[in-house]
C-alpha cells in the first residue's frame, strides 16, 4: 500500500511542523510538501502530485479559503486532490463555507491531535469529515423537517440513536452524551457515525446537497 | 435696563401718545361710532401697533441672539457627544480585534504545538507516564478553548472571513442551541455590499437584539430578516414575546442607537405585547 501524499499549508512553522509529524507517524499518509500561505499552497499544488491538501484557514497573502477554492477551480479538469481545512475558529458556518468550496471537512485545532487523522483517512476515502458543532446545526434542521411533517429520506434509526440525535441536537458533546447515557464515548461516535450514513450525510456530495437544501448553505 | 423694565417703558410710550393724540387731536368718538370715525381710528390703532412691534423687536433681538447661540450650543454639545461616543465605540471595536487576534495568532497557535507534541511523545511513552501526559494534553486543549471562546466573545472572525449572511447563520445557531425560541432566519439573497464598519453594526445589532430576546421576553419565535427595501439594506428582528417599553432606554438599547449612528444608519424599535421589532435600516453606499 502506497501512502497518501499530503500538502500541508500553515503560516505557523511550529504548527506545521507539530502537524507534519503526527500525520508522518501514520504508515498511510505523508507529507510531501509544506506551505507558509495560500499563495504558496495554490502554488505546490499544481507543481506536486498529491492526494489531500490540509489548509489552515487563517494565513497571510491568502486565506485557507480562498486557497482552497483556487486550488479546487484550477485543478478541476484533472483529478482535484482532496481538501480539509484546519483553523482556530468553533463555529460550524466555517464548516459550511468549507463544504461549499469543495473541500470535504474542517478540523477544529484544539481537537486535531485527536480528529486530524481520521479527517484526513475520510477525506482520502471522499466521505465527510463532520464538524461536531455543524452536526448538531444539520441534526435540528433533520429534526425540525421530521416534526413539520415534511418527507425526508426513508431512515429507520434505532430507539438509541433517537435518543442521541436529540442530544446532539441540544448541543452535547459526545462525552456529555457517553455520561448521559452511560455508554463509552466511544459507541456515540459509532452512533454518530451511522446516524450520518443513515442520513446519508457520510458523503461528501450528499452532504453538500443536503446543506443546500435544508438552506444552510448557499449552492 | 432689565428688559422687563424695557418692555414696559415702550408699552407706556405708546399707550401715552395714543392717549395725547386722542386728547389734543381732531379726533373724536361718539356714543354710537360713525364710520368716518372708525376709518380714522382704525389706522391710528394699526400705527400704534406697529409701533409697538418695531419698538419692542429691537429690545428682543439681544435676547433672541442668546437663546439661538443656546439652542446651536446645545446642538453642538450633543454632536460632540456622540462624535465621542462614536470614536470610543470605533477605538474598542479595534482593540478587541487587535486582542483577538493576538489570541489566535500568539497564544492559540502555541497551545497548539503543545498539544500536537504532547500527543506525539505520549505515543512513545510507557503506558503509566503516557496517561499522564493525556491528562496534560487534556489540560491544554481546555485552555485552547477558553482562548478560543474569548477571541469569539471579542470579536466574530466569521463576519470578516465569511459574510454578513454567515455570522447572521452563526447567531442564529448559537442562539437557538440557548435558547427554547424558535429561530428563523431570512436573509435576501444577492444584497448590495455594505462597508465592514456597517456589517459590524449590523451584527452587533443583531446581535444585541437576540440576546435580548433571549433574556427577557420570554418569546416562542424569533425571526431575523435581512433584506433591500429601497436605497437600505434593512435588518429586522421580531420576537412574540412580552414586549418592553421602548422609550426607557436601557444601556443596550442606547449601545444600539449609538452604533447605529456611526454609520448613519436609522434604528427604530416598537414594542408591544407579543410584538417586538427592532428594525435598522442601513443606507447603501451610491
Amino acid at each position: 500500500m502506497t501512502a497518501a501524499r499530503i500538502l500541508l499549508a500553515d503560516d505557523h512553522a511550529l504548527v506545521r511542523r507539530g502537524v507534519r509529524l503526527i500525520l508522518d507517524q501514520e504508515p498511510d499518509l505523508t507529507v510531501v510538501a509544506e506551505a507558509g500561505d495560500g499563495a504558496e499552497a495554490v502554488r505546490l499544488a499544481r507543481e506536486v502530485e498529491v492526494d489531500l491538501v490540509v489548509l489552515d484557514i487563517a494565513m497571510p497573502r491568502m486565506t485557507g479559503l480562498q486557497a482552497a477554492r483556487e486550488i479546487g477551480r484550477r485543478t478541476s479538469r484533472g483529478s482535484a486532490p482532496r481538501m480539509l481545512m484546519l483553523s482556530m475558529h468553533d463555529n460550524e458556518q466555517y464548516f459550511f463555507e468549507s463544504l461549499r468550496i469543495g473541500a470535504s471537512g474542517y478540523v477544529l485545532k484544539s481537537v486535531a491531535d485527536e480528529d486530524l487523522v481520521g479527517a484526513c483517512r475520510a477525506a482520502l476515502r471522499g466521505e465527510a469529515f463532520v464538524y461536531p458543532g455543524a452536526m448538531s446545526a444539520l441534526v435540528r434542521d433533520y429534526l425540525d423537517r421530521k416534526r413539520r411533517g415534511e418527507r425526508m429520506p426513508e431512515t429507520v434509526l434505532t430507539e438509541r440513536e433517537d435518543e442521541v440525535i436529540k442530544l446532539i441536537a441540544e448541543g452535547l458533546s459526545s462525552k456529555e452524551i457517553a455520561q448521559a447515557l452511560t455508554i463509552s464515548a466511544r459507541t456515540v461516535d459509532r452512533h454518530r457515525e451511522n446516524i450520518l450514513a443513515k442520513l446519508g450525510m457520510r458523503d461528501r456530495t450528499q452532504l453538500t446537497r443536503y446543506a443546500i437544501r435544508a438552506g444552510l448553505i448557499e449552492p | 435696563m432689565r428688559l422687563y423694565w424695557k418692555v414696559v417703558l415702550i408699552n407706556g410710550a405708546v399707550l401715552v401718545a395714543a392717549t395725547l393724540v386722542l386728547v389734543f387731536g381732531p379726533v373724536s368718538v361718539s356714543r354710537q361710532p360713525a364710520a368716518s370715525e372708525a376709518a380714522v381710528l382704525l389706522p391710528g390703532l394699526a400705527v400704534m401697533l406697529l409701533a409697538n412691534a418695531l419698538l419692542l423687536r429691537s429690545s428682543f433681538r439681544p435676547v433672541e441672539k442668546v437663546v439661538a447661540e443656546y439652542d446651536a450650543m446645545l446642538e453642538r454639545l450633543e454632536d460632540e457627544r456622540a462624535a465621542s461616543n462614536a470614536k470610543a465605540l470605533a477605538a474598542q471595536e479595534q482593540e478587541r480585534h487587535r486582542i483577538a487576534q493576538e489570541l489566535h495568532d500568539e497564544v492559540g497557535q502555541q497551545l497548539t504545538v503543545v498539544l500536537l507534541g504532547l500527543k506525539r511523545i505520549e505515543q512513545q511513552l510507557p503506558p503509566d507516564l503516557g496517561e499522564e501526559l493525556a491528562t496534560l494534553r487534556e489540560s491544554v486543549r481546555e485552555g485552547l478553548d477558553d482562548v478560543r471562546r474569548v477571541a469569539r466573545q471579542l470579536r466574530p472572525g466569521v463576519l470578516e472571513d465569511l459574510g454578513l449572511a454567515s455570522a447572521l447563520a452563526s447567531l442564529a445557531s448559537d442562539f437557538a442551541a440557548q435558547s427554547p425560541a424558535a429561530v428563523q432566519r431570512q436573509v435576501a439573497p444577492g444584497l448590495p455590499p455594505l462597508s465592514p464598519e456597517s456589517e459590524l453594526v449590523v451584527y452587533r445589532v443583531a446581535q444585541e437584539a437576540l440576546t435580548n430576546a433571549a433574556r427577557h421576553s420570554g418569546a416562542t419565535s424569533v425571526v431575523l430578516c435581512l433584506s433591500r427595501v429601497g436605497g437600505s439594506v434593512v435588518l429586522e428582528v421580531t420576537d412574540d414575546g412580552r414586549g418592553f417599553d421602548p422609550t426607557i432606554a436601557g444601556a443596550g438599547l442606547r449601545g444600539m442607537q449609538e452604533r447605529a449612528r456611526l454609520v448613519g444608519a436609522d434604528l427604530t424599535i416598537s414594542s408591544t405585547r407579543g410584538a417586538t421589532v427592532v428594525r435598522l435600516a442601513v443606507p447603501v453606499a451610491a
